[in-house]
């Protein structure tokens, strides 16, 4: 059960970072997290670190690619930036994700419903 | 879900770590700088800026291993690291790793030879297509007075099921035949086989050249190319290099013009098993080679072996049970009148056996042995796994703190598990490769065993595909199951226990385990020495029980006269000038004739009686024997009253018996001077004819046709001009060589144009007749030693093991006053304890043994209380042997020393 736990925070964490680079075009690593933290506000609590695997993944599945350059402020920084394929999989998973919470929305109410 | 792609990026990942690696530093580095920029630009100092980063940023080295699992082949990396270790751990304990592989290279290696010689007599399919769909149809006489199985079928009768039976699609005949074939002026002895026509086409076969045979080549005098052969692909090749031509070639096959028309697919061998033949011939060929054309199809000979292919939709009950609706039809319809009805015949059943691995007369003979024989080797490998289980466990024991280390520094109770298996696999694996080669040294060795000159040369001993996954397997199932007891211990170990204690501890339960590992050891051991104890006396009694022959410097050879001009009287004669002159030779003692090879399986039996009104009377069956003068001589059988045949007309009506024939024709009077009458149903005919014989001599019982059987009565009869084909000349000399040389000069003079012919020493005769016998004491026996062997290691590793976990208790004993001798007597007792609990589980387990292996028995009882006494009496003395070694030591301790070491 642990496994697909994991999966699913897996999951979540990519889908987060292919959406923040098609909407923000190409960014480093710090930057997608730094992006994350911003839009999530404090409600992820992000371990910056774990990103990195997320990337690899996704790069290994062709879905985004990267390339050194150098950042805003002069430093030496690996950039990525969505593929087509990563794009196709975004549309489907955040189609994905939205069906999965609107079910959990209506589920979720009609407990309360029931509750009175 | 991982797709291809993403599965070679990994693979890519996993063999360029080193870049990856470096560009990850970089990368984190990175991360950390911007990090450091952002926070100093929100105005905190340098130190408390690096300090934020890192908290945010988490583990970095946590991120690390992350990053390397998401991108490459973690089980991979982790399987390297675990033979990595496994290595380093062998390496440094050579002995242990040496014990272990040679175990397991004895027991893999044994098991390997064993299943290569049965996976070739036995389960290698035909390489047929839908091989699964031949089937064999054959007669068996089950109950009745003898029992006799896979009797081949006559040409008459393959022709009546073709005809009659619906299930099958073809039925065809087939019978192993030796030809010469002369080619270019060369002749050579050549391997082959009498085929029905239609046999390639039912079996599905396509020629690798030409055509194959086709029921128009089965005609009476040959086909449309005349007599057609097919030859085998390894005949093209070895004779004819491959070259196509060879299709239309003209050949001589055993002095008659032959063409060939054809070669058999490559891989082909027919389908008797451990028979290569390299011609085939239409089955009407034997018809002239023999001159019985109407015989063939008329008589009865049953020679036969009926193969044939079911047809779709038709599985091998329905054709069973048609077929045996047809067979009294066939019987009525085939036999005269005169055997329809004999109790062999009503007691025989037709049966459709299922045929997908061909069919060997060797089967027989050596399904029950290699059968035993697999069951032998697999209790010897289950000893081997037993052996190091209990290796493994005292090594796991001792590595506790190890463990406890690797533990607490988290790596999880799998991981230590599958380290530990991963070691196990380290052994196995070398092994394995070990136990093959050993396979492929001992199988020709093994073959020898084997009566069958034939099968000796052509069955595979070489493992193929299936005999390596097996081992393969066997191999795997060892890593586990030896793998599993320690893994399962170190799964249980408890770490923070294990951290604080200075000496390693086991838990009560694993020693528990470790030690029932003795009785189990000691429990297989002693059946496999009961087993091979039985078998081993059995060749011993076959070997020097007196036989009533004498073996040395005897030799026999096949007079091979069909083609001598002289017939009838004129080769009577022949003979007999034959054996005189032989015996003229230098060194020759006796030499004669003789219808019957003793021990060759051949049985002539005659129905007597000494009645005098013999037509009413109740006949008894003796076995008879045609023989020459001085046959006893040669084959130093006492004459024990009266005298012997001679080589003259005036002995015609005379006769021998042996002492059971005398005792049982004549058991109250005297024999000499009697008349036995011998009576002889023509079943063909329905006629009776008496024939009377003088008893001139009394000989010693002797065996007749197999080492096995008590001695038969005997009835000797001279040789007539009725009865002068078929027959061995027997020569006793000083040596074989003088032997041999009588024979060569004599067959010179006398008959320079009859073919000369293979001898065969009675020796050799009598060790393929026990052959069986030998092979399996042989092997049994050498599988006991190797238990032997692996239980003595076993109880020296337990003990061993033991002594050094009780130096402190052993030390503190003998300064409260134990004596040594009281040390020595204490550590025994243990491992007594153990070795008679496996004795009385191993007792039972022996006696179950036995009874199974009753039926190779001979001359010794399945119960036989001394093989059990002994085969105790071995195992309690390298018990012992093996636990005094260590217990030794244990005596040696130092009481201050092993003190001072807590």
């Amino acid at each position: 059960m642990a496994e697909s736990k994991l999966d699913l925070l897996q999951g979540t964490l990519d889908l987060m970072v292919l959406q923040t680079l098609a909407a923000m075009g190409s960014l480093h690593g710090y930057g997608i997290a730094r992006r994350i933290e911003q839009v999530s506000g404090d409600e992820v609590l992000l371990n910056q670190g774990t990103i990195y695997a997320s990337l690899v993944r996704l790069l290994q599945r062709g879905w985004i690619s990267a390339e050194w350059g150098t950042s805003e402020n002069n430093r030496k920084a690996r950039f990525y930036s969505i593929t087509a394929d990563g794009r196709k999989q975004l549309a489907e998973d955040a189609k994905y994700w939205q069906r999965l919470s609107d079910v959990m929305g209506r589920v979720l109410s009609m407990e309360s419903d029931g509750g009175e | 879900m991982v797709s291809a792609r993403e599965l070679r990026n990994r693979l890519r990942s996993f063999f360029r770590k080193d870049p990856l690696d470096r560009e990850l530093e970089e990368e984190l580095a990175s991360h950390l700088r911007l990090a450091v920029d952002e926070n100093i630009a929100h105005g905190m100092s340098a130190e408390e800026a690096r300090r934020q980063a890192l908290i945010r940023f988490g583990g970095v080295q946590q991120a690390r291993e992350r990053q390397r699992e998401a991108r490459g082949l973690p089980w991979l990396d982790e399987m390297m690291q675990d033979i990595r270790f496994a290595t380093r751990q062998s390496a440094r304990k050579p002995g242990f790793a040496l014990v272990a592989i040679l175990t397991l290279t004895l027991g893999i290696g044994a098991n390997t030879a064993i299943f290569t010689l049965t996976h070739a007599l036995l389960l290698s399919g035909l390489p047929v297509p839908d091989a699964g769909r031949l089937v064999r149809v054959v007669i068996h006489v089950r109950g009745g007075k003898r029992e006799m199985n896979n009797v081949p079928l006559s040409l008459s009768m393959i022709e009546f099921v073709q005809r009659r039976a619906d299930a099958f699609s073809g039925v065809f005949g087939w019978s192993v035949y030796d030809f010469v074939l002369k080619d270019n002026g060369v002749s050579r002895g050549r391997r082959g086989a009498v085929v029905s026509g239609n046999a390639f086409d039912v079996l599905g076969l396509h020629a690798a050249a030409g055509r194959l045979l086709s029921p128009a080549d089965d005609q009476p005098g040959g086909g449309p190319d005349g007599w057609a052969a097919v030859i085998s692909y390894r005949l093209w090749m070895d004779q004819y290099h491959g070259d196509p031509a060879v299709v239309g070639r003209h050949v001589t096959v055993t002095d008659h013009g032959v063409t060939i028309v054809g070669v058999a697919p490559e891989g082909f061998e027919g389908v008797i098993v451990a028979e290569h033949p390299d011609l085939y011939l239409p089955i009407e060929f034997s018809a002239a080679l023999n001159d019985n054309e109407k015989q063939l199809h008329e008589g009865g000979m049953m020679w036969l072996t009926a193969f044939a292919r079911l047809k779709p939709g038709v599985d091998r009950e329905q054709a069973q049970a048609e077929v045996a609706t047809l067979f009294p039809s066939m019987l009525d319809a085939l036999l005269p009148p005169g055997i329809r009805h004999l109790p062999e015949v009503e007691h025989s059943t037709l049966d459709v056996d299922a045929a997908r691995t061909g069919w060997s007369p060797l089967r027989m003979e050596y399904t029950k042995p290699l059968l035993l024989l697999q069951v032998l080797v697999g209790v010897v490998l289950l000893i081997c796994c037993a052996n190091l289980s209990g290796l493994f466990l005292a090594r796991a024991s001792a590595r506790q703190q190890e463990f406890a280390i690797r533990g607490a520094l988290g790596a999880g109770r799998r991981r230590l598990m599958r380290q530990l298996l991963v070691e196990s696999m380290m052994l196995a694996v070398p092994g394995a490769l070990l136990g093959v080669g050993l396979a492929w040294l001992a199988g020709p060795w093994m073959l020898r065993g084997i009566a069958n000159p034939r099968a000796q040369v052509s069955l595979s001993t070489r493992p193929d595909f299936a005999v390596l996954a097996i081992t393969a397997a066997c191999a795997c199932l060892c890593a586990l199951l030896f793998g599993m007891a320690p893994a399962w211990a170190a799964s249980r170990t408890n770490f923070e226990t294990a951290l604080r204690s200075t000496r390693s501890r086991i838990s009560g339960g694993t020693a528990l385990a470790r030690r029932l590992f003795i009785p189990f050891q000691v429990a297989l051991s002693l059946a496999l020495v009961v087993v091979a104890a039985l078998l081993g006396a059995t060749v011993v009694h076959l070997r020097t029980e007196d036989s009533g022959f004498r073996m040395q410097n005897v030799i026999f050879y096949y007079a091979d006269f069909g083609r001598l001009q002289q017939r009838g009287v004129d080769l009577l004669t022949l003979y007999r000038r034959i054996m005189m002159r032989m015996e003229e030779k230098p060194g020759v003692d006796a030499a004669s004739v003789t219808d019957i090879l003793p021990y060759y399986g051949w049985i002539d039996r005659d129905s007597f009686t000494a009645a005098a009104d013999a037509l009413h009377s109740k006949t008894m069956d003796a076995d008879v024997s045609e023989i020459g003068a001085h046959y006893f001589a040669a084959l130093g059988t006492r004459i024990l009253a009266g005298r012997d045949l001679r080589n003259d007309d005036g002995d015609l009506h005379s006769c021998i018996v042996n002492e059971r024939a005398a005792a049982l024709y004549f058991p109250h009077g005297p024999v000499l001077g009697q008349t036995l009458h011998d009576v002889e149903h023509n079943l063909r005919t329905g006629t009776t004819t008496v024939r009377d014989c003088q008893i001139v001599g009394v000989v010693q019982n002797t065996k007749y046709d197999t080492v096995r059987e008590a001695p038969p009565a005997i009835v000797y009869r001279p040789i007539s001009k009725q009865m002068v084909v078929g027959l061995f000349f027997v020569i006793h000399a000083r040596s074989l060589v003088e032997a041999r040389a009588a024979y060569h000069s004599t067959m010179q003079e006398l008959a320079p144009d009859s073919p000369e012919t293979d001898p065969a020493t009675f020796v050799q005769l009598f060790n393929d007749s026990a052959a069986r016998d030998q092979l399996l004491s042989a092997m049994s026996g050498f599988f006991a030693v190797l238990a032997l062997l692996l239980s003595g290691i076993g109880i020296y590793g337990l003990v061993a093991w033991n002594v050094s976990q009780r130096t402190t208790e052993i030390g503190v004993r003998m300064a409260l006053g134990a004596t040594r001798g009281r040390v020595f007597v204490m550590v025994l007792r243990q491992i007594a304890v153990l070795l008679a609990t496996g004795l009385v589980a191993g007792g039972i387990a022996s006696y179950f043994a036995a009874q199974s292996v009753h039926s190779f028995l001979y001359e010794i009882e399945a119960e036989d209380p001394r093989v059990f006494a002994l085969a105790a009496g071995v195992l309690v003395v390298i018990g012992l042997a093996a636990a005094a070694i260590p217990a030794r030591r244990a005596m040696r301790v130092e009481p201050m020393q092993a003190l001072r070491a807590e």
